[in-house]
């Protein structure tokens, strides 16, 4: 062709553009340092230091490690399938109504010695995290598979309908008020402190459960063949079914291993709480997507760390802002997120056109 | 039946004729996904009222280029000028009003409508309702609505489809009407330029060139300039004015047919540098 | 196409059925006491239906699975609680702000503004909240729409909760919260008196039909105009219409926007209706409570949606509490008005799994959701919005 050749430049970019790069890149990050950094200053200017924010953070994260373990559910789940698991949140609440269940069956108390208490919660955690699996891997049976092949709409909607059944399983099950539970390993008691930092007894219980089961399931999914079955079907479901990967098994047992962690959660969530009420699944599943959305949608460690990130959020939020505005300032985040870095902060730009 | 007879918004007459009168120019376009470079400084041009064919082995960019040309990707590098308008990372629904049409590789009907209903899909840049007008139906909405359907019976019928089928639901369609209808939806638009991707796809010899002469035909009855993708090399030889030939994103050969048949990197690309496959 | 569903498709036909229902609908007050409580129902009803008739542009038109519905309910139950009760009593003095509505020498404070103008202010806000919510999720997929319109309801019901703690000014609050904004003013129209719910609910009937027979023609006529079908066809695939010239943010947006319009307008009805503007009233159930009924009756079909809020609302207020009288028979002890929403959540999944074109399907969609054709869902590329 004779046409003029014209040397290859970047295309003119619009002023909103490098405005939107930036804020895509950053804006998250900037957006997630406003509360600390903020209250932090005020605090230090009202001659308070830093200890009251660093407390909070310790809690933050310590309550984030609940949200953390939930989180991995839905970011599993949704790396295999491409869908929100919208009972996830749900079948977390029945965790815990197995979990009290069981102080009952066990005979678990204030009183029980601390040989019995271990072995007992010991008990206690595989069988809620059994609960939650089993719950699990029946809704993708139910829900899930059936429509795969439906436009999206339908097993999401398929979901919701599953959540509002548990939601009333759970008033059926202990009405629809919020009850107390024992506090059997005296959450708020401080075990140490730090340069003025408390740790409290349910902040060890957090760190101590959470990590080594993240770290156990990162070896998992990265050693096990189960585990690479798993993340070749995440990348390509049709490939993975050619190379004689079992497709419908491999998304099954995401649905276990998501179950399993959301049981976790719910043991933690009830020694941590010690008050348990049907709803909390809803909210805590609203919360637990919005960290795993955070951290990147699809990516194990971005789940952990969105949780974390939220657990503080929130602690923060409670305490300076008002506890009654803290869902309120969760979501605006969530809302955020989806406007200006959807993959979130461990994800990777997805294959967007511009 | 004209633009100006039916009061529709017409294109933009493509008034200002790029260099040498092509129609579209397209110069240093790339696309990389992340690290992956799907089209790597393409320079492009296609003269008016012209067949012009893009080959190339598979994986070679030709879709993403469609993609990049019809505005579903943004460049990452380069700029697009359409009838002296650069229309470099516009929206797609833009391009289509500017007078750029498409058809897809695998059939993307919509399915559950009918074959009409497709079609007057196609001609949305064309018509003004807004809601309220769809609300409100006042004369001349009732009126462009009147014109759409009939345009679009013309365009289904001059595409070659049976009366018959106009209201049966495209998945209801065999594969040869399909096709038939997309490219009919393609020209609802009104374009000047059409984009057909693969349009031979999965038809014998006779469909194959029952859809060539008919592409002559448009170029000579309505003037519109044609841009194929295609596999099949009868096809390509027999219709193309002019075929570029890309290969992992670069453009490799460019030129008549029987040059472009004969050059050494083409047959290369196709065939592997040690001539056996 | 068979005939019945050519039949179904003409909107001669559509226009006759429609004259009927609604003069038959007409005249059901006559057969019942103008305080029952079915007339209760009856009107509750069709403000679900006007409801539902607008979640189903959203979510059955367009594809836009919006979970946070219940935020349009909010919002026009709250422009006629601020703008049609004494909550600004300050306003002017305490002399209220009257417009079109009469002012009662014993208490004119407050502003109080005539119903009509009030479902036209509630019709724009809502319009605009529905874009303001809809902005977001233009880029997204399906589920992410889903959630973040839910995260938005909920932020919406956070503030409508709380709102007796953010002070406007020095005497305003946002909202009353749990304690209502109460009483409310009555509808009243020209030429005719005042509504009254202690004299009878057949006014309120009337003009609750009256905003269904002005929402199906809104809905019929949008149906099969250009914009229908631009949202039929982001519903069925979006990267195809975009290719045809459909602008993609500009028609979500008008999804939006239209459904929330309606969805505000049900919602300052059942704001005077009630006489009570409850923060309680707008929780993440009734999203689901009215995203059943579109599903019930089928995504997309106009008739059918009004027949599934018609029969959910039924369900909701008689088959519910009728079914109390079971527990005790089992021994057990609850109630299950409580459980209202899981019924729902039990029909939803029936209806998914069993029969998710719904009772009249839209005839697309029965094609769509039980032989996955046109689901056009694999996209290899975002969609440049």
């Amino acid at each position: 062709m004779e046409a003029a050749t014209v040397a290859a430049k970047p295309i003119a970019r619009r002023r909103g553009d490098a405005v939107r790069d930036f804020l895509s890149r950053y804006g998250l990050i900037l957006f997630l340092l406003v509360l600390p950094v903020y209250f932090g200053v005020r605090d230090i200017s009202q001659g308070k230091g830093l200890v009251p924010l660093a407390n909070l953070l310790v809690q933050g994260v310590s309550n984030g490690a609940i949200w953390a373990l939930i989180a991995v559910g839905y970011t599993l789940v949704y790396g295999i399938i491409e869908l929100i698991n919208f009972a996830h949140g749900d079948n977390f609440m029945i965790g815990t109504f197995v979990a009290f269940t069981l102080y009952g069956v066990l005979g678990l108390g204030l009183s029980t010695g601390a040989s019995g208490l271990v072995l007992g919660l010991l008990v206690c955690l595989v069988v809620s995290m059994l609960a939650c699996a089993t719950t699990n891997v029946m809704i993708e049976r139910v829900a899930y598979r059936p429509l795969r092949n439906a436009p999206k709409l339908a097993p999401l909607i398929t979901a919701v309908g599953f959540s509002f059944i548990l939601q009333n399983v759970g008033i059926l099950w202990y009405g629809s008020s919020q009850f107390s539970v024992p506090d059997l390993i005296h959450s708020q008691h401080v075990l140490f402190t730090v340069a003025g930092v408390s740790v409290h007894n349910s902040d060890v219980l957090a760190v101590a459960v959470t990590v080594p089961l993240v770290v156990l399931l990162t070896q998992f999914i990265n050693r096990s063949r189960i585990g690479k079955a798993m993340r070749a079907t995440a990348q390509d479901p049709e490939a993975a079914r050619l190379m004689g990967i079992n497709v419908d098994t491999t998304i099954s047992f995401t649905f276990l291993l998501g179950g399993l962690m959301a049981g976790a959660a719910s043991l933690i969530y009830t020694l941590y709480q010690t008050t348990l009420w049907y709803f909390s699944g809803f909210q805590a599943g609203l919360i637990a997507f919005t960290a795993a959305v955070m951290g990147g949608i699809g990516n194990l460690q971005g789940a952990v760390l969105g949780g974390l990130i939220i657990g503080c959020i929130q602690q923060i939020a409670d305490n300076k802002i008002g506890a009654q505005w803290t869902a309120a300032v969760v979501f605006a985040y969530l809302v955020m997120i989806m406007v200006f870095r959807p993959q979130g902060l461990l994800g990777e730009e997805t294959r967007e056109a511009g | 039946m004209s633009a100006q007879d039916s009061g529709v918004r017409p294109a933009p007459a493509a008034a200002g004729a790029g260099a040498d009168g092509s129609i579209l120019d397209a110069s240093g376009v790339s696309k990389a996904f992340g690290g992956l470079v799907a089209v790597s400084d393409v320079d492009f041009s296609i003269p008016r009222r012209s067949i012009v064919s893009i080959i190339g082995p598979n994986g070679a960019g030709k879709t993403t280029f469609f993609n990049v040309l019809t505005g579903l990707y943004k460049p990452t590098t380069g700029t697009i000028v359409f009838g002296g308008r650069d229309v470099t990372g516009a929206r797609p629904d833009k391009i289509t009003s500017l007078g750029i049409a498409r058809t897809f590789q695998n059939i993307r009907l919509f399915a559950t409508m009918s074959a009409l209903e497709n079609v007057l899909v196609g001609q949305h840049a064309r018509m003004r309702a807004g809601l309220l007008g769809s609300i409100l139906r006042p004369p001349w909405v009732g009126s462009e609505e009147r014109r759409v359907r009939e345009h679009g019976r013309e365009l289904l019928a001059y595409v070659g489809l049976e009366p018959v089928a106009f209201d049966e639901l495209a998945v209801n369609l065999s594969y040869g009407d399909q096709r038939r209808v997309e490219i009919a939806r393609a020209l609802a638009s009104e374009p000047q330029l059409l984009l057909l991707d693969e349009p031979t796809a999965g038809m014998n010899p006779q469909e194959s060139a029952t859809l060539t002469d008919f592409m002559e035909t448009l170029r000579d009855d309505r003037g519109l300039t044609i841009l194929l993708i295609e596999h099949d090399m009868q096809v390509v030889m027999n219709v193309s004015e002019r075929i570029t030939v890309l290969d992992h994103g670069e453009k490799i050969a460019e030129g008549l047919p029987e040059d472009v048949r004969r050059d050494r990197r083409v047959v290369e690309a196709y065939l592997g540098t040690q001539g056996g496959s | 196409m068979s005939r019945l569903g050519a039949l179904r498709e003409s909107s001669r036909a559509n226009l006759i059925v429609a004259v009927v229902a609604i003069g038959l609908a007409a005249l059901v007050p006559f057969f019942f006491a103008p305080l029952s409580s079915f007339m209760n129902n009856a009107v509750l009803a069709l403000a679900y239906v006007v409801m539902a008739l607008g979640l189903n542009i959203v979510v059955g038109f367009a594809g836009l699975l919006d979970l946070g519905y219940v935020a349009f309910y909010a919002f026009g139950s709250y422009t006629v609680g601020w703008l049609a009760s004494d909550f600004f009593a300050y306003i002017n003095g305490g002399q209220g702000v009257h417009i079109l509505a009469p002012k009662l020498l014993s208490s004119p404070a407050g502003i109080h503004v005539n119903f009509l103008l009030i479902a036209v202010a509630a019709i724009v806000i809502c319009a605009i909240v529905g874009v303001l919510i809809g902005l977001p999720t233009l880029r997204l997929r399906g589920d992410y729409i889903a959630i973040v319109t839910l995260a938005f309801g909920e932020i919406i019901r956070v503030f409508a909760f709380f709102g007796d703690d953010i002070h406007l000014g020095k005497h305003a609050l946002l909202t009353n919260g749990r304690q209502a904004i109460s009483p409310v003013d009555q509808i009243d129209l020209p030429l005719l008196s005042q509504f009254d719910s202690a004299f009878s609910l057949r006014p309120y009937y009337w003009f609750a039909l009256a905003m269904v027979a002005l929402v199906l023609f809104v809905n019929f006529r949008l149906r099969d105009s250009r914009l229908g079908r631009a949202w039929i066809a982001i519903r069925e695939d979006e990267v195809a219409a975009a290719s045809m010239g459909v602008p993609l943010v500009k028609t979500k947006l008008l999804a939006y926007a239209t459904g929330g319009a309606l969805g505000g307008m049900a919602g300052a009805f059942l704001g005077t209706y009630y006489n009570s503007v409850n923060a309680n009233q707008f929780q993440f159930g009734f999203s689901i409570f009215i995203l059943a009924m579109v599903i019930l009756g089928g995504l997309g079909s106009i008739w059918g949606v009004v027949i599934g809020a018609v029969a959910l609302s039924f369900i909701n207020t008689y088959l519910i509490p009728s079914l109390n009288d079971v527990p005790d028979k089992f021994g057990l002890d609850f109630d299950f008005t409580t459980l209202s929403f899981g019924i729902f959540g039990f029909l939803i999944v029936l209806m998914m799994v069993l029969r998710p074109e719904g009772l009249l399907p839209e005839r697309r969609r029965r094609l769509e959701l039980t032989e996955g054709v046109g689901a056009g869902d694999e996209q290899l590329f975002e969609v440049r919005a």
